[in-house]
């Protein structure tokens, strides 16, 4: 920009789609008015055909006489990130914009699907858009109509967000209570949306529902299951009713209602999840808070900032992945850079011999902790270690083993990569600005006087960030992430690994001892417990050594490294504690866990307040007692039956279709009963439960679905007793406690963890001696 | 996700499995005790045979168990005591 910036009058809040495929609709918000005001801008982004030189006259000619394509041009570009080298692509613009990908598949296939590259397909209208006008979403705008400029950079680090009227909706129908399953034929009874509750006639109700929005116009619709449900119900009433898009529309645009994107299940580190269609509202922003994986953490304040970084719309990033917003980010680099975005990754892994795949196919160093009741340990973890080693050692694909630096000193340990010297790469070049982001929201949280809704809305973003910098690594390794590359992934592995290790007799000599270790954090002890090492010093030392920032976590008053059931050592990443300063940190018990009962949360809840008060490791042990006459009290009620049903309710994400399923289990149990009240489950959905009798071979029997409950059900008490006895074991495990005494001490027989191995033998002696 | 090699951890479990087979014809307590040591020994050291990643899965594992017997010897007094 030069001169002086205009002073902005406005925001830009969102770009969408125009109905017409040949425009987009920006969604600009008055400052003065707080109105938002809708304009249309004929864009049709062109895509590349990168072919070979004896293909271009023959393909651009055969393309200029196709119906669906609007324009063919020559230009001279260097499209290739890994090849800057000049040459003639063509740029092809479709007729209507929802015709680009059809059109890219037909000229892919035009030339065998290997001959041609292409690129540019896949980023959207909207996002092109901002990309080509220097624009992105929430910028602080002078200007009108579709003369609109950004006063600031969208990487302004301090800056002030748009004001955003936010507005609860709920649908409640007729009759029902939620939670449970609708007739298909389900009237409306009332909607609350904001402040108001409206009821009343149906149609009448769905009318005052678009006067309502009209009046108090919000920007954002927050739900809860809001794609799977309310908005969904609301269209399909209104459709039932006659009511077309001129009479009822929840955006700022009379559209006609249809999901973009459809309901799916997918697999992620070896969960499967379900994820409901997406409804998405033209000039409106629908938050749906069932379907966001980011809103929870990262609240709008993180939402906000993503979407400025990755030009997507809110309504994309609130429903996708931070892996979604960095591939973003990672585009709008590259095109800044003079790079295009390849639409396919046209670059396979390479055959590697099987002894370097062994050695370079593993994560970060994880050490056994020591199994039992610790005290007077500091905790030190490095922050956004692996995103700082890839800006650190400059690894990206395009930067590793480089043609142009065959003697750089810089080597992943072990594996020998080497990283260019002459370019700073494109991953790089995305995280450093996010690290410098997220180091300057922690100082500025940190600074006193900093109001406290301002470290409230600091912190949402910081967490924002620190989920993208953490995809940013997983997607080097995954075979679609589009400028991914497995060796990076390697490589960076390896530098954590050596950083781990060396930093063994680095503590050792600052006089501390190595209790535990997991790929970015260290649990140390000091050699002579009356003379601690300064661990502030001992963080920046390190830090200013290895040029990584290492940060002092606390002293724990006490932890507890907790035992495997199977082997018995300790399992790396289950441990709870408190630190000096007071806060717990619990890993890998129940409370942590999505599945766990209100049975077991609030007895983990009891031993956690009951340990608070220890202040070392024998204070903890002192309270043992305590604790098992808490257990048994629990125990005592659980067998009198006397404990509410609710709170007994376990949890489960279906891991498959329900038809797949092959054994009987509680949860298939729970899948079929709701199967037979018409609410049919798909994959990576969670099914709710009391267990009734676990012994049951009945579905009807053995559990209790969550929507089915009457509340006058007799759970199975031994089932119940079993859980409590393993949740004590869990947490108590270092200090001697087991499952099978403590069901042993309520008279209660242990069921056993699988079939024990019986030889033939030994069942035929069996049968011999009659047992 | 993308994992083309079992970890270490993995590959060990699945030995374990084959000396389970080893251990069902052990007669008496003790050696089953023993027994037990050597398997918890292969495991406790899981850590550092994973940072050497040798594709020798047998190396590791044998490496891990004596280094568990030694660090019970008694230290000859050249050498640096081993204390924990």
């Amino acid at each position: 920009m030069d001169g002086a910036a205009p002073t902005a009058d406005g925001w830009l809040l969102d770009i969408t789609e125009s109905e017409d495929g040949r425009s987009v609709v920006l969604w600009r918000k008055e400052r003065a008015s707080g109105r938002v005001r809708r304009t249309a801008v004929e864009f049709r982004p062109p895509f590349l055909v990168e072919a070979p030189r004896a293909d271009l006259a023959g393909l651009a000619r055969r393309l200029a006489a196709d119906p669906e394509v609007a324009s063919v041009e020559r230009r001279v570009l260097a499209p290739s990130l890994y090849d800057r080298r000049p040459r003639t692509v063509l740029e092809v613009t479709p007729e209507r914009n929802p015709a680009r990908r059809a059109l890219a598949r037909a000229v892919d296939a035009l030339g065998g699907f290997e001959r041609y590259r292409l690129y540019d397909v896949d980023l959207v209208p909207p996002q092109l858009y901002h990309l080509a006008h220097a624009l992105y979403p929430f910028a602080p705008v002078a200007g009108q109509g579709a003369e609109l400029t950004a006063t600031e950079p969208a990487e302004t680090i301090d800056y002030v967000p748009p004001p955003l009227r936010v507005a609860r909706l709920e649908v409640r129908i007729a009759g029902e209570r939620r939670g449970r399953i609708p007739p298909p034929d389900g009237r409306i009874g009332a909607v609350r949306i904001g402040e108001v509750t409206l009821e009343g006639r149906e149609e009448e109700l769905l009318r005052a529902l678009v006067d309502e929005l009209a009046r108090s116009d919000p920007d954002i619709l927050l739900t809860e299951g809001g794609d799977g449900f309310d908005l969904p119900w609301l269209y399909r009433r209104a459709h039932a009713l006659g009511l077309g898009p001129d009479a009822f529309s929840l955006g700022r645009e009379r559209a006609p209602f249809r999901p973009s994107r459809r309901a799916r299940s997918f697999e992620s580190y070896g969960v499967v999840h379900h994820r409901a269609a997406a409804y998405p509202l033209p000039g409106r922003f629908h938050i749906d808070r069932e379907n966001s994986f980011l809103f929870d953490d990262a609240d709008i304040a993180g939402l906000v900032d993503a979407a400025r970084l990755s030009r997507l719309s809110l309504s994309t990033v609130v429903r996708q992945s931070p892996g979604t917003c960095f591939t973003a980010m990672e585009m709008a680099h590259a095109l800044r850079g003079g790079a295009h975005v390849p639409w396919k990754k046209n670059r396979p892994e390479s055959f590697r011999r099987g002894d370097h795949l062994v050695a370079a196919d593993r994560g970060g160093a994880i050490f056994l902790p020591p199994v039992g009741v610790h005290d007077r340990i500091d905790e030190f973890d490095f922050a956004s270690l692996y995103p700082s080693i890839m800006v650190r050692n400059n690894l990206s694909s395009e930067t590793l083993e480089c043609r142009c630096c065959p003697r750089s000193p810089i080597r992943a340990p072990g594996l020998g990569y080497r990283s260019c010297t002459r370019r700073v790469g494109l991953i790089p070049r995305t995280l450093a600005p996010l690290l410098a982001r997220r180091t300057a929201y922690k100082a500025a949280m940190k600074r006193p006087g900093t109001p406290p809704e301002e470290v409230a809305r600091l912190k949402r973003r910081a967490k924002m960030l620190k989920w993208i910098l953490v995809t940013a690594f997983g997607y080097q390794g995954y075979r679609n992430a589009r400028f991914g590359r497995i060796e990076c992934h390697e490589a960076i592995n390896a530098y954590a690994r050596r950083l781990l290790a060396d930093l063994v007799p680095v503590a050792e000599a600052a006089g501390y001892r190595v209790v535990h270790g997991i790929v970015d954090s260290l649990w140390l002890r000091p050699l002579d417990p009356d003379r601690p090492p300064d661990p502030e010093a001992f963080a920046r030392e390190v830090s200013a050594r290895y040029d990584l920032p290492l940060g002092y976590e606390g002293r724990y008053r006490w932890i507890l490294f907790l035992p495997a059931t199977t082997h018995g050592l300790g399992v790396p990443n289950r441990y709870y504690g408190r630190y000096e300063h007071g806060e717990f940190k619990l890993r890998g018990i129940g409370a942590r866990r999505h599945d766990t009962t209100v049975l077991v949360r609030r007895f983990e809840g009891e031993v956690l307040a009951l340990f608070r008060s220890a202040r070392d490791a024998d204070g903890v042990r002192a309270l043992l007692p305590r604790a098992l006459a808490r257990a048994d009290l629990f125990a005592e009620r659980l067998r009198a039956g006397a404990w509410p049903v609710e709170e007994l309710l376990v949890a489960h994400r279906i891991g498959q279709a329900p038809e797949a399923f092959v054994t009987f289990t509680d949860s298939v149990a729970a899948i079929r009963q709701l199967a037979d009240a018409g609410a049919r489950r798909a994959a990576g959905e969670l099914v709710r439960y009391v267990l009734l009798d676990r012994r049951s071979r009945s579905f009807r029997r053995r559990v209790r679905a969550a929507e089915l409950l009457v509340g006058d059900e007799e759970y199975d008490r031994a089932a119940y007793l079993d859980l409590l006895a393993r949740s004590a074991e869990t947490l108590l495990a270092p200090l001697g406690v087991g499952r099978a005494e403590l069901l042993a001490r309520w008279g209660v027989a242990p069921s056993p963890e699988r079939e024990e191995y019986r030889s033939p033998e030994a069942t035929a002696q069996g049968v011999l001696d009659g047992s | 996700m993308g994992r083309t090699a079992p970890t270490y951890r993995q590959a060990l479990e699945e030995r374990m499995k084959r000396w389970d087979e080893f251990a069902r014809l052990l007669t008496t307590p003790e050696e089953r005790a023993a027994f037990e040591t050597l398997r918890t020994g292969a495991r406790r050291y899981a850590a550092q045979a994973t940072y050497v990643g040798s594709p020798d899965l047998l190396e590791s594992i044998l490496l891990s168990v004596l280094l568990d017997l030694a660090r019970r010897l008694p230290v000859d007094p050249p050498g640096r005591p081993a204390a924990r």
